[in-house]
């Protein structure tokens, strides 16, 4: 199984983890440098985590696990408008980025109001094109439990974060309390730390969907999906769109037009065969992009 | 100039005491400091209700800003001190564009000092001409407050106080009566 790393350190010498994860098969998700820092997102096998901590080591980088990498996430508010927007959900974007996922906020028409709280059949197919979708709710115990509507039905993991302090609520996998509505960005070190566990919390839902994934693994691995995606077919790093090519836990999604490029993306060839003939590809409900959905071994 | 006085009274205390934050936030965001006296709220979530009762000093339009403020000679230049926060942005932006931001410096929350200026002709300058919109502010502050669910929504409007009910449900007599009651209670 490929586990997913932070990479943290200087310019110098990084070829040398380059060239490790080329000899054992692991990738480089992607690579940010800032003047002479360095970030990088990798993935490695899990046998060789000893051996990339010793080259790191040597130059004096910082290494950290990053379940997150690889993920695209949902961070669900119940509207656009400025009781829920920027507030917290764009913190919780921000954090969940930092830690290595793609984020997209997703504002709800119907998201308030007790009595006629719902979720559209077009909002559940966008939110369940990702891989984990984040509810952020409100202050009231009450209300959360009467919104519990909103997710239920949702088939990707959701985890809703509320004010109210609890355990748990129905319908997710997960609630982390003490992040209700508030007006100003995350400054004290008690919000920080909250939104840190959002991220802790997203990162075990991602390795425990990563697990089930492994007992019927994928008939390749999208993160060779999204290098043949970007060798192949070149315009898609040349889209404007951040990430044209988002890396997901079972495929990606490729930031250009379904009707122009669908016939291009599904005969990529991957060891011999096309991509159509492992992978589903079709529209996206976001701006018309493409998604490829690797499928399983058993199915094949 | 006071403190703000806000209270809210809730059904679900943990929920309830945010809302005084998002109070005070709100009225700092639209610059309400100097005006709001006190908010009051009455929340009772699993009827549900939401009733703010917003007191505030009402502001006279300030044409000039001799009106708004008192100006007194200093060395090198003048003193004005404004007689409320809520002139502040209109009377830094008529300075900056008659005399130049590096001559215009503010020196306190309610003090500009003006290197080199006349205070006769000071006292002349214009403020905005649409005169200062309170109670669109105050509106302001209550939708901003008041939770996106509770859409319906009957409002009264006195000297100096606005009352709004809100719920998701047609608004109740006996509601009205706890608005009222609301409104009577100064916390004096």
């Amino acid at each position: 199984m490929l586990k997913y790393l932070l990479f943290e350190g200087g310019l110098y010498k990084h070829e040398r983890i380059l060239e490790f994860l080329e000899d054992v098969g692991g990738f480089l998700v992607q690579k940010t440098v800032v003047g002479l820092d360095l970030i990088m997102n990798l993935a490695v096998p899990e046998e060789e985590l000893g051996r990339i901590s010793g080259i790191v080591s040597e130059l004096k980088g910082k290494l950290t696990p990053a379940p997150l990498i690889g993920t695209e996430i949902a961070v669900v508010a119940p509207t656009l408008s400025r009781h829920h927007l920027p507030h917290p959900a764009c913190d919780i974007a921000e954090n969940l980025r930092r830690h290595g996922a793609k984020t997209n906020i997703i504002g709800l028409s119907r998201g308030v109001g007790q009595k006629i709280v719902h979720t559209t059949i077009k909002e559940k197919e966008l939110i369940e094109e990702h891989d984990i979708a984040v509810f952020t709710l409100g202050n009231f115990e009450r209300c959360l439990m009467k919104k519990t509507k909103l997710f239920a039905e949702i088939e990707v993991p959701v985890i809703v974060t509320g004010g109210p302090v609890m355990k748990s609520i129905p319908g997710a996998e997960a609630y982390v309390g003490g992040i209700g509505r508030y007006p100003e960005r995350a400054r004290t070190g008690e919000s920080i730390e909250k939104l840190r566990e959002v991220s802790r919390v997203a990162g075990e839902v991602v390795e425990q969907r990563r697990r089930e994934m492994d007992l019927d693994p994928l008939i390749v691995d999208p993160i060779i999906v999204k290098a043949e995606v970007e060798r192949q077919v070149p315009e898609s790093t040349e889209a404007l769109s951040p990430n044209p090519v988002t890396l997901k836990i079972d495929g990606v999604r490729v930031k250009l037009p379904y009707d122009d490029y669908k016939d291009k993306i599904g005969n990529i060839s991957i060891g011999g065969k096309k991509l159509s003939d492992f992978a589903v590809i079709k529209r996206s409900l976001m701006r018309n992009y493409i998604l490829v959905k690797v499928l399983p071994k058993s199915m094949f | 100039m006071g403190k703000i006085r806000i209270f809210v009274d809730s059904s679900d205390e943990l929920g309830g005491q945010q809302y005084k934050y998002i109070a005070e936030k709100s009225v700092e965001d639209l610059g309400l400091g100097g005006s709001i006296d006190s908010i009051e709220m009455l929340i009772r979530v699993e009827e549900p209700l939401f009733i703010i009762v917003i007191r505030y000093k009402e502001v006279t339009g300030k044409k000039t800003l001799g009106d708004a403020s008192y100006i007194d000679s200093r060395k090198n230049g003048i003193r004005i001190t404004l007689s409320s926060e809520i002139f502040l942005g209109d009377a830094l932006k008529a300075l900056w564009s008659k005399y130049g931001r590096d001559r215009v410096e503010q020196i306190g929350r309610l003090e500009i000092f003006v290197s080199g200026a006349d205070p006769e002709e000071v006292k002349g300058i214009g403020l905005s001409e649409k005169g200062y919109d309170l109670d669109s502010r105050i509106n302001e502050l209550a939708t901003r407050i008041i939770p996106e669910g509770f859409r319906v929504r009957s409002s009264t409007k006195k000297k100096g106080m606005i009352a709004i009910i809100a719920s998701e449900d047609p608004i109740r007599e006996d509601w009205r009566e706890l608005a009222r009651r609301l409104e009577e209670n100064t916390h004096a």
